[in-house]
């Protein structure tokens, strides 16, 4: 079997292509872009850009920490309740203590301290990570409002604060140039460093990760605080974006994260994935969000068209293992 | 019940089951290969060979389950063409698998004329006709079976009698036994012999397959050997001796398959002193020197994997002490014992070894990752040409070493795997079923390795339930029984019924 099937792959070249995570990744993206394009002007323009840059941000750095988490076979469903809690924290802080760099470290570290305790939850109390964090996610929910019953405005008017989302660094969006920084330290750890192969023998087997001589559940800690930390980050942005703490943000932001990470090929039982991927994952999410907004459709869509090409990616992703597996 | 009436080679009747010419291909494998068999009424031939020789795949063509790729099947000269297992026991053939396939829930007699329930005029079961039928094959067969007995309650060895009554109720021409020993009582395997006996006397023809060479002795008439897929010989079996059934099994001779070097003992590496598992192990001490290898003996759950896992730090203990080289194992973590120079080669490649998706370089550099780490990034080139040298020392067979570990043969994903650990430099490592699930040649290359390992002083716990492979590689053997050490003995000066009989008590 595996001959015939390496022989399909030389004579088929398309097939290959297809049958190749990124490259079936990159012509979808190549296909969405001249389609999208052909029906509208704006779509190639330069703002435009700027703003699929700025959606797309968000998301790929949550994305980066949750590629690695779902690598070590577990899941966080909180990271859009954290999102919107850690985005209060930041601007609550700024108004406390007028510094934009406390506000910003009070994010983070309210962030990564939501990842401890989900890692906490999952690795010594042992509560399946997808249960855990969904009641987190409840916690979280219900608590912002103990915190703030309405969204925390900028009080001081700090002028540089909106200017993280909305500035640009050598020509590239702030933001966009946060991601790619992360995105970049996160291909580094899964291709160069130790602690990337951890995270994936982890997922791939945890009891032969045991038997080597590694702790899984250390390397599951790690990688959810990843993700906390990478959340309370987004959430500085999320704040300067709209300079202000907005307890009912990221509705439904758990579940564009989780299916642009699938979307990239990272398999749900951990194990494989890869940070490009997430990286073509992403974008082809937010260029179908954008490419709905100009085409002028309803925008119920934003969230229809996701479950579609969720379903259709895990199932393309059966049939291309499918061939190798059992 | 030794002496046994060999059919008569002059016997020109029509043979119950003749098998010509029997082929059958797998994906990149030829399963079986031409083989042919015959077996006449009230006789017992065995059918042996090692894992992967095709026995099963042979019985499975038989009952129906396989389909031949080519050659012959046919009952009482009349060939056959099997299109369901149903059509198998029409014919006459009835097949007690070593998994026994009964409804628990039903009565014994209930469970002997499931394929067929006798009707009363007005259309429902005849209960009491069945009864009478059931008590009727009891009494020709000499089964002290209640018919409305719940199978679920029955013993393995009276679900094996049921089996046999659904044989006999279905006028079985030809009983195949696939391995019916491997979980009897010694009481229960005498039982069943008596029975086998029963049944040839009956004239019907019976197929024994089994691994265990004592068992074909007594039992069989003649018997087949199978290599890899292949037929090697038939003859009496009272033409064979061990020494020759294993020769042909393995295709050479045991003193080839476990070469044994000169191994020079050293001092004292592993002290294992009253260990206690929750729910095993029980007061387990024992040591082991540098280039020693420890065998560990025992039948199904006798606790051979509890303690090797115990030992090396995967499963909690609840008493004893743990040493090596001194050291204790403390904190029993794996991390602790990975650093003492202790490891195991898991007796479960799929569920505790291999990165299935993985290819064969992440694979093999999992333990010793360190060795290729500076600042905690891996040096990929070097990781690589450590990983080729172990492929060229061990002869792994592969295309390249980027391939998924899945695409590999069993025995070359152990070699893998153990390489893991010799990359990594163990001072003992434990070994559970090392050459389960993989072919001839591989295992002899894998004896080869542990006998080689052992004599540059490392020292080996071996836990296994093959008996050759024990006597074989140990220098000393320790014999477990439900958790317990029943016995030890020094290689040289012990005998397998010594052994057999430590392990069961």
């Amino acid at each position: 079997m595996p001959a015939t099937e390496s022989i399909k792959q030389i004579t088929n070249p398309i097939k290959k292509i297809l049958t190749s995570e990124v490259g079936f990744l990159v012509l979808s993206l190549l296909a969405l872009i001249i389609g999208i394009s052909s029906f509208s002007e704006q779509f190639l323009s330069a703002p435009n850009a700027v703003a699929i840059l700025h959606q797309s941000s968000l998301v790929l750095i949550v994305a980066i920490g949750m590629t690695v988490l779902l690598i070590s076979g577990e899941v966080d469903i909180s990271v859009g309740a954290n999102l919107a809690f850690s985005s209060c924290v930041v601007m609550a802080v700024i108004n406390q203590t007028d510094s934009i760099a406390l506000g910003a470290l009070a994010g983070i570290a309210f962030g990564t301290s939501v990842g401890f305790i989900n890692a906490f939850v999952t690795t010594v109390l042992k509560v399946n990570s997808l249960i855990g964090t969904i009641a987190m996610m409840m916690m979280l929910k219900g608590g912002v409002f103990l915190f703030t019953r309405e969204a925390i405005q900028n009080h001081h008017q700090l002028p540089l604060f909106p200017k993280i989302a909305t500035g640009f660094v050598l020509g590239i969006p702030v933001p966009a140039l946060i991601a790619s920084i992360v995105a970049i330290i996160g291909w580094v750890i899964m291709t160069r460093t130790k602690a990337g192969r951890l995270f994936l023998a982890t997922g791939a087997n945890q009891k032969a990760t045991r038997l080597s001589g590694y702790s899984p559940e250390r390397v599951k800690f790690a990688a959810f605080l990843l993700t906390g930390a990478l959340t309370g980050l987004a959430a500085v942005i999320l704040a300067s974006l709209i300079n202000a703490g907005q307890p009912t943000a990221g509705g439904g932001f758990e579940l564009i994260v989780i299916a642009a990470v699938l979307l990239g090929g990272t398999s749900l039982m951990g194990g494989r994935g890869t940070i490009l991927g997430t990286i073509f994952g992403v974008l082809i999410l937010k260029i179908v969000d954008n490419g709905i907004i100009l085409l002028r459709l309803n925008q119920d869509y934003q969230i229809i068209f996701p479950g579609i090409v969720l379903i259709l990616a895990l199932y393309m992703d059966q049939k291309r293992r499918g061939t190798t597996n059992d | 019940m030794t002496e046994l009436n060999i059919a008569d080679p002059t016997n020109t009747s029509v043979p119950v089951l003749s098998v010509s010419g029997l082929t059958k291909k797998f994906p990149g494998v030829l399963a079986l290969d031409d083989v042919s068999i015959e077996v006449r009424s009230g006789e017992v031939l065995a059918i042996i060979g090692e894992n992967g020789a095709g026995k099963s795949t042979l019985i499975k063509m038989l009952a129906g389950v396989y389909k031949p790729d080519g050659g012959t099947i046919a009952i009482n000269g009349e060939v056959q063409n099997y299109a369901s297992p149903a059509d198998a026991l029409k014919a006459g053939t009835k097949v007690v698998f070593q998994e026994i396939a009964l409804i628990p829930e039903f009565t014994v007699a209930e469970n002997i004329f499931l394929e067929s329930h006798l009707i009363t005029r007005i259309g429902t079961i005849d209960w009491p006709e069945i009864r009478r039928r059931a008590r009727d094959i009891f009494e020709r067969a000499g089964f002290a079976l209640d018919p409305d007995a719940k199978v679920g309650d029955l013993s393995i060895s009276q679900q094996q009698l049921v089996e046999i009554s659904r044989a006999l109720a279905h006028d079985a021409k030809l009983v195949i036994m696939d391995e019916p020993t491997s979980s009897l009582t010694p009481l229960e395997v005498r039982h069943l012999f008596e029975v086998i006996e029963r049944l040839k006397s009956l004239g019907i023809a019976i197929i024994y397959v089994s691994h265990k060479l004592e068992e074909i002795f007594e039992i069989s008439d003649r018997c087949t050997i199978l290599r890899d897929g292949k037929w090697i010989s038939t003859q009496p079996t009272s033409s064979h001796t061990n020494d020759s059934l294993i020769k042909d099994m393995v295709g050479r001779s045991i003193d080839d398959l476990f070469p044994r070097s000169e191994r020079k003992f050293g001092d004292t590496v592993v002290q294992v002193d009253g260990l206690y598992t929750h729910n095993r192990l029980d007061n387990i001490s024992f040591n082991v020197r540098a280039g020693e290898v420890l065998g560990f003996f025992g039948l199904m759950g006798a606790g051979r994997t509890e303690l090797a896992k115990a030992i090396v730090g995967y499963d909690p203990i609840s008493a004893g002490s743990i040493k090596i080289n001194g050291n204790l194992l403390s904190p029993h973590s794996t991390i602790k014992s990975k650093s003492l120079g202790l490891g195991l080669l898991s007796e479960d490649r799929k569920e505790e070894g291999l990165m299935m998706d993985a290819n064969v370089t992440r694979n093999m550099t999992l333990s010793a990752l360190q060795k290729f780490t500076r600042g905690g990034f891996v040096n990929a080139a070097a990781e690589t040409k450590t990983a080729q040298s172990f492929v060229d020392r061990f002869r792994i067979k592969l295309a390249k070493l980027g391939q998924p570990i899945r695409t590999l043969s069993g025995g070359n994903q152990q070699k893998v795997l153990l390489s893991r650990w010799l990359m990594y430099g163990l001072e003992v490592i434990v070994l559970d079923e090392p050459t389960r699930g993989i072919d001839v040649g591989a295992k002899t290359e894998i004896f080869a390795l542990i006998d080689e390992l052992a004599s540059q002083g490392l020292a080996v716990i071996l836990m296994t339930s093959e008996m050759p492979e024990l006597l074989g590689l140990s220098d000393r053997i320790c014999v477990l029984a439900e958790g317990k050490i029943t016995a030890t003995f020094e290689t040289s000066n012990v005998t397998q019924e010594e052994i057999l009989d430590a392990a069961i008590q």
